[in-house]
């Protein structure tokens, strides 16, 4: 180590993000976290309070200021309260599961999930075990091990018509023998082509010895751009035994799918980000294991729900196409891949199954959603929405399906946004701004000193600035109200939403009007989505009888100020339903149900998808839902109305000439 | 039966509009059937053309535009006088070219000096036309309004980035907004909005849905009037019932069709009359697409528009 006239350098390696650091010594574990990207929950924003940022010191001199939110069996295993800690040499760092930030998001997640889902479906998952009790060969009937074994299935569970894998073949006799002739086979069917009469055929994919019908697991994941969420299904009970998410790690990568698809044209490109998705899928399993106490090698089916983009690039199959006129998928029906040939660390025998998809973009996840919600079992007319990085729509019901793609951008999940961060603890989500004085009244995730500012807080603020005549219609600042709030900034004018003394990060907190651009792009894209589908059924005005709004954020969302902002069109609230992580429910009730796994793949044949990129309906559309709420004032006579009575007349007194 | 013609039903109308004052003033607007459909409905006041003079002399006009003002071109208010004893103009546009801060950058008082001087030589509504520099045209017009209080101009371009303070201007002064748009029918409804909020009435509204030549995307501006058109008329769209101002002389004179000499290219045929034809067939596809005013520079182009109009509306 050299001696510099200053302060020595360390590096600082975290664990399991496997990501290092130089840092100066005496830096601030958490502050050093924070700069190297690995996201620690520091709930109290790093005043040592909370006890949220506890990490363990592998290697390496730490100094701590030590309190009582570390046990002293705690401490003795070298577990550390990142803010309060000091680095004095080279560490190695490891961040436990409860650590991550993620936990908060997920936590979020659960809150105000209305319950739609898919009816009528007979639990009977795709992926089956069955016990048998075989005789022992003798002189007399010494047929081979597989024909003993089938012809145990067929007596006792009428099975038959099996195909068999081979690598069962290779380990079937020892383990009948292993097992005393007691063995557990499991199967797997896949989904049935619409109409087509053939009879479906499992195939044995593996067998243990014994009875172990008991231990029947598998996995349902939605693969997003931005976060991947697991859950661990236990298929005797059909439930979620324990669920995790993470943000994929294709993020340092590029934010969008377009930047993915880009970075695959790269020599090792595509190889590198279906490695990195592999890893931040087996980074999940590896929490959902420790959390259930699941052995991932019982683990024996994975169904996955993902846009066609991250589909394409976790099978390996290079996206590049999707991205070029007339954009093509490789496929829209994938066959079950085995999951380890993947690099996924569960059972070899496991396969992993993706959803069926639409479109170049319009992919599983969007099947998934509809097939959740049950949206393709009923008449009602719906509009379903799911609201993520892009924005995907469908409108329809049992009989017919349309659906498009409207390029959102990442608004909605705070990206694009100067102080915009994922809906976690410290966000700013809920806001009210007085009439009188401007002031704000802020409201945050888990009641945490402000960090930043989410998806939703981001609607409801722009909603109240709108409403209360600090922004008009075009989105823009009125610069002449009596007060500090507003004021010039760097990029444009802006609103001070929390000052700098009241903050986690010690400085502003502001909107801009750069981010009410980028939110007013993202609700007109979705918008003008839907009214372009609308009419191009013929519909004249769309008379929904419900909308379902999927995707995390949509969770949160507040309708009456998502209607003020012209992303949801003005109906009765009554007719809003959540349903939340719409592709993973799709994942989870699929893997219960062999009847709805046969549905996704009607309803991905059923939608007609239309493509918005080169439609100049939807660019006009578009154009015209540039607007706060919307140019065609009749499109929200509620909303147009309420602004006519109370900003304008604020706006009036205020004319300076 | 006998064969009758369909007809389209309107169920809105153009808003008219006074521009000027006195005598001399100018109704426009007020039409309740798509441009010269006189078979369906009523067109009560006939499409004006406003002559162009530019607050300094021109410096890149071709020979061709410049002839007919020969001897007045560095003297607007004496070049207005012209337009109007002369060639019978019964609007002005004064350009204030001499403003932009990339040419001349003369300050608002030089410029509402002119503005005075013509306005007081004229009778007829004044077009008082800026160079579209937000931050400029706020402190000219300002100036302008002020001084001019009462002599009900028409201002613009307003556009989005400087319709508040020029809006606040007009509402104060009493002139009218030229509401000024990029080619979209959807952004200038959303500036007629925003206008209305700021509290600019309506019958100080114009609209300029921005017009370029034939042969450099004419075709889009006739689409966009013509949608406007169907809106106002049709749907009863209110914010988009206004009048339509078209500043066309200056799209055409600058484009080297109109410009080149005839010595450069013997098949592009006699320089003066091509010029003059290029902006009077310009021109009369605004009219046909919806136009109400048109600022036009030629009086020889000025006389063909004139005669197509008399001709259209013909009893």
């Amino acid at each position: 180590m050299t001696k510099t006239a200053g302060k020595n350098k360390f590096k600082v390696h975290f664990n399991p993000d496997n990501v290092e650091i130089v840092v100066d010594q005496g830096e601030n574990l958490l502050q050093a976290a924070i700069a190297a990207g690995v996201r620690i929950y520091a709930s109290c924003g790093g005043a040592g309070t909370c006890g949220t940022c506890k990490v363990q010191i592998e290697k390496g001199d730490v100094e701590t200021a030590r309190t009582d939110k570390i046990t002293d069996e705690e401490f003795s295993k070298g577990i550390r309260q990142a803010c309060q800690t000091r680095v004095l040499s080279d560490l190695s760092v490891y961040i436990p599961v409860e650590s991550r930030l993620e936990k908060a998001v997920l936590a979020q997640e659960q809150k105000r999930v209305s319950e739609i889902i898919a009816t009528g479906w007979r639990f009977v998952p795709p992926l089956s075990k069955y016990f048998v009790e075989l005789p022992p060969p003798t002189l007399d009937d010494n047929t081979s091990d597989l024909s003993r074994l089938l012809r145990g299935l067929r007596q006792r569970y009428h099975l038959s018509n099996l195909s068999i894998e081979f690598n069962v073949v290779q380990k079937l006799a020892n383990t009948l023998r292993d097992g005393k002739w007691k063995a557990t086979v499991t199967t797997l069917v896949t989904a049935a082509k619409p109409r087509a009469g053939d009879r479906r055929q499992p195939r044995v994919i593996d067998i243990e010895p014994g009875d172990t019908r008991d231990k029947h697991y598998s996995l349902a994941f939605d693969i997003g751009t931005t976060t991947v969420y697991g859950q661990l299904l236990d298929l005797n009970r059909g439930r979620v035994v324990a669920e995790s998410m993470a943000y994929n790690g294709q993020i340092s990568y590029g934010e969008d799918v377009i930047t993915r698809i880009a970075y695959c044209q790269k020599p090792g490109g595509l190889k590198k980000l279906q490695q990195t998705i592999v890893a931040t899928i087996n980074g999940i399993i590896g929490e959902l294991q420790a959390r259930s106490k699941v052995d991932a090698g019982r683990i024996s089916h994975i169904m996955a729900a993902g846009n066609t983009v991250m589909t394409q690039i976790l099978l390996g199959l290079n996206p590049q196409h999707i991205r070029l006129t007339p954009y093509t998928p490789v496929a829209n029906f994938f066959p079950a891949v085995p999951a380890s040939s993947l690099g996924i660390e569960v059972g070899d025998h496991a396969y992993l199954f993706t959803f069926p998809a639409v479109a170049s973009y319009v992919g599983g996840d969007i099947v998934s959603g509809i097939v959740g919600s049950g949206v393709h079992q009923r008449k009602a007319l719906t509009f379903f929405m799911d609201i993520g990085t892009n924005g995907e729509i469908v409108i329809g019901n049992s009989d017919w399906m349309v659906t498009a793609s409207c390029s959102a951008g990442p608004a909605f999940e705070g990206g694009g946004i100067k102080h915009g961060i994922i809906a976690a603890e410290g966000a700013i989500e809920d806001v009210k701004i007085n009439r009188s004085d401007f002031e704000p009244e802020i409201g945050t995730i888990g009641n945490a000193k402000p960090k930043g500012i989410c998806g939703s807080g981001l609607i409801n603020t722009v909603a109240e600035l709108l409403e209360n005549g600090v922004i008009g219609q075009n989105g823009k600042y009125n610069r002449d109200l009596p007060t500090k709030r507003v004021r010039p900034g760097t990029d444009g004018y802006e609103y001070v939403l929390a000052r700098a003394s009241e903050t986690q990060t010690g400085s502003d907190i502001v909107i801009t009007e750069v981010d009410i651009d980028n939110l007013m792009r993202a609700k007109a894209a979705m918008y003008a989505g839907c009214q372009t589908l609308c009419k191009s059924v013929g519909s004249g005005g769309c008379d929904f009888e419900q909308v379902i709004i999927a995707g995390a954020f949509g969770s949160n969302i507040d309708i009456r100020r998502a209607i003020t902002i012209g992303l949801l069109p003005e109906m009765p609230e009554d007719k809003f339903i959540f349903i939340g992580n719409g592709s993973l429910l799709g994942a989870r009730l699929t893997s219960f149900s062999t009847d709805l796994l046969d549905d996704a793949r009607r309803v991905a044949q059923m939608m007609t998808n239309l493509e918005l990129s080169e439609n100049v309906e939807f660019m006009n559309n578009y154009v015209a839902a540039l607007f706060l709420p919307h140019t065609n004032a009749e499109e929200f006579p509620g909303v147009s109305k309420r602004l006519a009575g109370g900003s304008n007349n604020n706006q009036k007194e205020r004319i300076k000439v | 039966m006998a064969f009758e013609i369909p007809k389209t039903t309107y169920s809105g109308k153009i808003k008219e509009i006074k521009l000027g004052k006195g005598d001399k003033a100018v109704i426009v607007g007020g039409e309740s059937c798509y441009p010269f459909y006189l078979f369906e409905g009523d067109m009560p006041r006939l499409p004006r053309i406003a002559m162009e003079v530019y607050d300094s002399a021109p410096e890149e006009w071709p020979e061709a535009a410049l002839e007919p003002f020969a001897g007045v071109t560095d003297d607007p208010a004496a070049w207005a006088k012209k337009c109007i004893d002369d060639y019978g103009a019964e609007m002005i546009c004064l350009r204030l070219v001499s403003t932009d801060p990339n040419g001349l950058d003369r300050g608002a008082d030089e410029a509402t000096e002119v503005v005075k001087k013509v306005a007081d030589a004229i009778d007829v509504p004044l077009i008082v036309w800026g160079t579209a520099n937000h931050d400029k045209d706020v402190e000219v017009f300002r100036k302008i309004s002020e001084v001019c209080h009462g002599k009900n101009l028409i201002i613009g371009p307003v556009e989005e980035g400087d319709h508040k303070q020029l809006g606040a201007a007009a509402i104060g002064y009493q002139h009218t907004v030229v509401s000024s748009s990029p080619i979209d029918i959807n952004l200038a409804k959303q500036l007629n909005i925003l206008l209305g909020t700021l509290g600019v009435p309506d019958e100080l509204i114009v609209m300029d849905p921005t017009v370029s030549g034939i042969g450099y995307g004419i075709e889009y501006a006739y689409s966009v009037m013509e949608r406007m058109r169907m809106a106002a008329l049709t749907q009863q769209d209110d914010k988009l019932q206004f009048p339509i101002i078209c500043n066309i002389a200056s799209e055409v004179w600058k484009i080297k069709e109109a410009k080149a000499s005839d010595d450069n290219d013997s098949k592009m045929g006699d320089d003066k009359k091509r010029g003059i034809l290029f902006e009077a067939m310009s021109a009369m596809c605004l009219l046909l697409a919806g136009g109400d005013v048109l600022i036009m520079r030629h009086p020889e182009s000025i006389k063909l528009v004139n005669e197509m109009i008399a001709e259209l509306t013909a009893g």
